[in-house]
């Protein structure tokens, strides 16, 4: 899929080059989905042009996907198509440093039939430092378009595999017709996980192969090196891994090593500084007792994008013990203190940035509130979405704000950005223009400004990458609240699974609610919200880590 | 220029101070105990001081330094530090079971100083322990001996860092159930273990020698000399026939026992400990003579079928034949009264008061290599000391104090309901997996038999 849309952008290329001059005055466009204009002009908005300086009244022009210029007395051109930007507040398109949005895993090669699980052969042990994030990416991935409408406008991807998955890519988050690449070849991503049932298969036996694998690298450049200036040298063994691992040993590029906690930030720490690579740490969750360390080491810091689950805290009961209370009183306070470590980071004087993987892009905006409520300035929030990933992931000099001469990226908003009350408008990227609808505020609980009715059985439909699916949605009145059940494809095996719905929302005419479908012992959370009209609902699900797919639902006459 | 090599030798020196950062030694005066020196005797209404946090002097009438604490332990007992050489605590990986030999692999790398089995040991008088590697692999990770410092958050600050290096063996059932019968590899039966390690260690010869030869070769001028692959898993076979490491070796009959001591003989390795050794007592005269000892437990058998013949005498046996012997736990639960362990060598083979006692302390420390440390309360040894309430050899006997370089880890007076580090924001009651929690010689070897899971549910 993704190799075919390479082809065939590299096909449209070279058919662009043999007509040009002669025919693109007069192509039409049949599909009539070409924008009618490259060139656009965004009047009299807030800008806030990088963080810490004050919003302030300009224009932006706009052209082939290059910033024209900030300012008031812009002249704009007649081509230009003017979005008045009166209450809109514009900043410099957010940057997910570490990204897996669009990224499908490549299947597990098979098995030879003499596999020897203790010497795996390295693209089944997940050492596949030559495979590239462009080989398994897809622009038009829900997970890429969620991504995108939560402000972001360009990704730092990395693939998906093993303890060594392979390159990372830089891209835009455009047009479905361009390959979006920036760059290629940015980064190798790395990990602890294990291989499972073969060597590596736990976090020690990654860290000591982490080693094998980088001093390998070494001897095999060094060979190469001696063979390719002497006569009479054996020929050196040259394998991919080396090959591929080869810019890392030289330092030509970064490992990004993916790490939740303290102690994984120190075990990737002590790599390093065994064996000397840059790096880059991504996906860091639990973190306070390691700031200092952070600090010293000077390497790149990703945070994860996400809060933690509050449910642990909802649940708690007023009628206990003592001592329970006591236990619930150390949760809460643990939950505090992860959401007020962002802030600690920061102001230690660490330029963190944020990676997305994990996290569900929707959320983003609720977690960087709960961030800054706890501490963040929104000066740092804003640096972590903006110049500080582009410092890390080396392209402070096309992106990270709003200014002259750097890429269409941008996010327009309501009102400032971090406002709970705001809503992104448009998110421009690489030039292009994505209208987002401004919805009324939802309201939470029992539908107070509820229009329409939603009780009842209904049938739904979904559509996924797994295929079809469907069930049926229950819903009933419970006091001034709803409640309700919903039955799924049991992911476990065959027949149908039921789970309980909670956070039943109406608002307007909109539907929502959450369940929790427990897939091989992981619980999955997915949220559904769709428009209500008559007995029908059309809306989308959206499945934490996956992405959001379409769901419509028909109810059941009484 | 050679001023300038002084110079960045010093802030190369400075620089490692830095990175190994002190761990916190404390001072402190014990007062009017009852000292169980373990290798000196013991003495009635003795003071113990301990400054910095080593053992300053043990006399009567010490007064302290000047902002020194004084502990009064009139009519309580004072004793080293108890040592544990054979856990699992505080490591988040036991086994990686995927190979027959990962001698590569350090438990150093997976310390986890915030697991509350620390706390527990210490409240159990252990002051140190022996993370090991577990017993899925004829050759295991390399171990770490921990300090049990509760409350730090780098794991080096709980790794004795003074400590020789150890690496974990294993014989037997375990080896050739996981890769034997599991996945249909060498070994399958106790001759492939043997021949593995004989294997293993001629390889080891042929890549230093490959080293050695390539390392000669390349100072030669003009050398074309192509390096060997690196390998560390045959680099650390090779340390352990240099003697630069001590084999800790999971091992329960007799005849694999004599097989090792063979295996050892014949590669001059010298640093050979035991670990379980149930049928030791039948061995017992060639333990004492070739190894550095045995570690057992005290009275459990009868988990699997190779640990039927087994006896409570075992650990008198091995001593009074004069093998080094300690009792150990391989057990989150145990490490909490290894005292009671040790005693019951008093019941079954009437062992001293001082010679049950050097079972959880000097002896081990000679198995660990850390005897001139710790071990015992001597001037100069490190200041690890428990007080108990009651002899530790009593059944009544409690832990009130436990101290590890002079700073006090566990005071029963201020022991909280909950002494957790740490504690999950999304989890209202955190699980607790027993069979995890406790014996973990075989954790992390589950996946490799997912099919004959339910036959093999045995652990040690």
């Amino acid at each position: 899929m993704r190799k075919t849309l390479w082809k065939a952008s590299l096909f449209g290329l070279f058919m662009m080059g043999l007509f040009s001059g002669t025919t693109v005055q007069a192509q039409s466009d049949p599909t009539g989905k070409k924008s009618i204009t490259n060139t656009y002009a965004i009047t009299n908005a807030t800008v806030h042009s990088s963080p810490g300086t004050e919003g302030r009244k300009a224009s932006i022009l706009i052209k082939n996907g290059v910033i024209l210029g900030v300012g008031d007395n812009l002249s704009i051109p007649a081509e230009a198509k003017v979005i008045a930007g009166d209450s809109l507040h514009i900043y410099a398109g957010f940057i997910d440093a570490a990204s897996r949005a669009g990224i499908t895993k490549p299947e597990d090669p098979e098995r030879p039939s003499d596999f020897v699980y203790s010497n795996p052969p390295d693209e089944i042990a997940g050492i596949t430092p030559w495979r590239s994030a462009v080989d398994q990416f897809d622009i038009e991935s829900s997970q890429v378009s969620d991504l995108r409408k939560a402000g972001f406008t360009m990704a730092h991807v990395l693939p998906d595999g093993g303890m060594i998955p392979g390159k990372g890519a830089l891209i835009v988050l455009g047009d479905k017709e361009s390959t979006n690449i920036l760059k290629t070849n940015t980064a190798l991503a790395a990990n602890l996980n294990g291989a499972r049932g073969m060597y590596p298969g736990t976090t020690v036996g990654v860290m000591a192969k982490f080693r094998d694998v980088y001093q390998n690298t070494k001897l095999t450049k060094e060979r190469m090196a001696l063979f390719a200036s002497n006569n009479g040298v054996t020929r050196p063994e040259i394998n991919p891994t080396y090959t591929a691992m080869s810019e890392v040993v030289d330092r030509a590029i970064p490992v990004f090593f993916e790490v939740e906690n303290d102690l994984e930030v120190r075990r990737a720490l002590s790599l390093q500084k065994e064996l000397g690579f840059q790096l880059v740490l991504f996906g860091l969750e639990e973190y306070e007792t390691v700031i200092d360390v952070l600090k010293g080491s000077g390497v790149g810091v990703l945070l994860k994008l996400e809060i933690p689950d509050d449910k642990a805290i909802k649940n708690q009961k007023e009628d206990v013990s003592d001592a329970v209370k006591a236990q619930y009183q150390r949760v809460k306070e643990a939950y505090d203190k992860t959401i007020a470590q962002a802030g600690k980071l920061a102001a230690a004087g660490v330029p963190f940035a944020f990676s997305t993987i994990g996290a569900k892009p929707n959320d983003a905006m609720k977690a960087l509130q709960a961030m800054i409520e706890s501490g963040l300035t929104e000066k740092d929030a804003l640096a972590a979405l903006t110049t500080n990933a582009a410092t890390i992931i080396g392209a402070s000099r096309i992106a990270g704000t709003v200014e002259n001469g750097k890429l269409a990226n941008l996010v327009l908003s309501t009102g400032p950005i971090f406002d709970s009350e705001s809503q992104i408008k448009h998110v421009i990227v690489d030039g292009k223009v994505f209208d987002y609808e401004i919805k009324a505020k939802k309201k939470n609980g029992n539908g107070e400004n509820a229009s329409v009715e939603v009780a009842g059985n209904w049938e739904y439909k979904s559509e996924t990458p797994a295929g079809s699916s469907g069930g049926t949605i229950t819903i009933q009145k419970n006091g001034n609240g709803y409640e309700g059940t919903i039955t799924y494809d049991d992911p476990a095996g065959s027949g149908k699974a039921t789970s309980s719905l909670s956070d039943i929302a109406i608002s307007g005419s909109t539907l929502s609610f959450v369940f929790e479908v427990n897939a091989g012992g992981m619980s999955i959370s997915v949220d559904v919200s769709g428009d209500v009209s008559g007995n029908t609902m059309d809306g989308s699900m959206n499945i934490s880590q996956f992405g959001s797919f379409p769901i419509s639902a028909t109810r059941n006459p009484n | 220029m050679k001023k300038r090599h002084i110079f960045l030798a010093l802030l190369l020196s400075l620089s490692l101070n830095f990175s190994w950062a002190q761990t916190p030694k404390g001072s402190v005066l014990i007062k009017n105990g009852t000292v169980l020196t373990v290798t000196n005797g013991t003495y009635e209404n003795t003071d113990v001081l301990i400054q910095d946090g080593i053992i300053k002097k043990i006399g009567q009438n010490l007064s302290a330094p000047s902002g020194v604490t004084t502990i009064d332990a009139t009519g309580k007992y004072v004793m080293p530090g108890i040592i544990d050489a054979h856990s699992h605590v505080a490591l988040d990986v036991v086994n990686e079971a995927t190979s027959p030999i990962v001698a590569e692999v350090r438990m150093k790398d997976v310390v986890n100083p915030f697991e509350i089995g620390i706390y527990r040991a210490l409240a159990g008088g252990v002051t140190i322990s022996h993370a090991m590697h577990g017993s899925a692999n004829v050759v295991g990770g390399q171990n770490a001996t921990l300090k049990h410092r509760w409350g730090m958050d780098d794991p080096a600050d709980i790794i004795m860092q003074e400590a020789p290096r150890t690496i974990k063996f294993a014989l037997g059932e375990n080896p050739t159930r996981v890769h034997g019968r599991g996945n249909g590899q060498q070994p399958r039966s106790r001759m492939g273990v043997e021949a593995i390690l004989r294997n293993g260690f001629n390889e080891a010869l042929q890549y230093k020698k490959a080293w050695e030869d390539y390392n000669q070769a390349k100072s030669q001028k003009g050398s074309t000399a192509v390096a060997p692959v690196y390998n560390e898993r045959l680099q650390t076979l090779a340390d352990i026939l240099d003697g630069k490491i001590i084999i800790h070796c999971h091992s329960y009959r007799a005849d694999e026992i004599y097989m090792l001591i063979n295996v050892a003989r014949d590669f001059g390795i010298k640093k050979l400990v035991f670990q379980h050794t149930n049928e030791g007592f039948k061995v017992a005269p060639e333990i004492a003579e070739y190894t550095m000892g045995a570690s057992v437990f005290a009275d459990w058998w009868a988990y699997k079928f190779e640990v039927y013949y087994s006896t409570a005498f075992n650990a008198a046996i091995l001593q009074k034949n004069g093998a080094i012997t300690s009792i150990n736990s391989d057990s989150a639960e145990l490490i909490r009264h290894l005292y009671h362990e040790a005693a019951k060598t008093q019941r079954y083979g009437g062992m001293t008061d001082d010679e049950a006692l050097a079972m959880i302390t000097i002896n081990p420390a000679k198995q660990l290599g850390i005897e001139d440390k710790v071990g015992s309360l001597e001037e100069g040894k490190q200041g690890d000391v428990v007080i108990f309430e009651g002899h530790p050899l009593s059944s009544y006997a409690i832990p009130q104090m436990t101290f590890v370089d002079g700073i006090k880890y566990f005071d029963i007076q201020e022991d909280a309901d909950d002494q957790r580090q740490r504690i999950s924001p999304t989890e209202a009651v955190e699980p607790i997996l027993l069979s995890e929690e406790n014996h973990r010689c075989m954790q992390d070897t589950e996946h490799l038999f997912e099919t004959a899971s339910a036959l093999f549910q045995m652990n040690h």
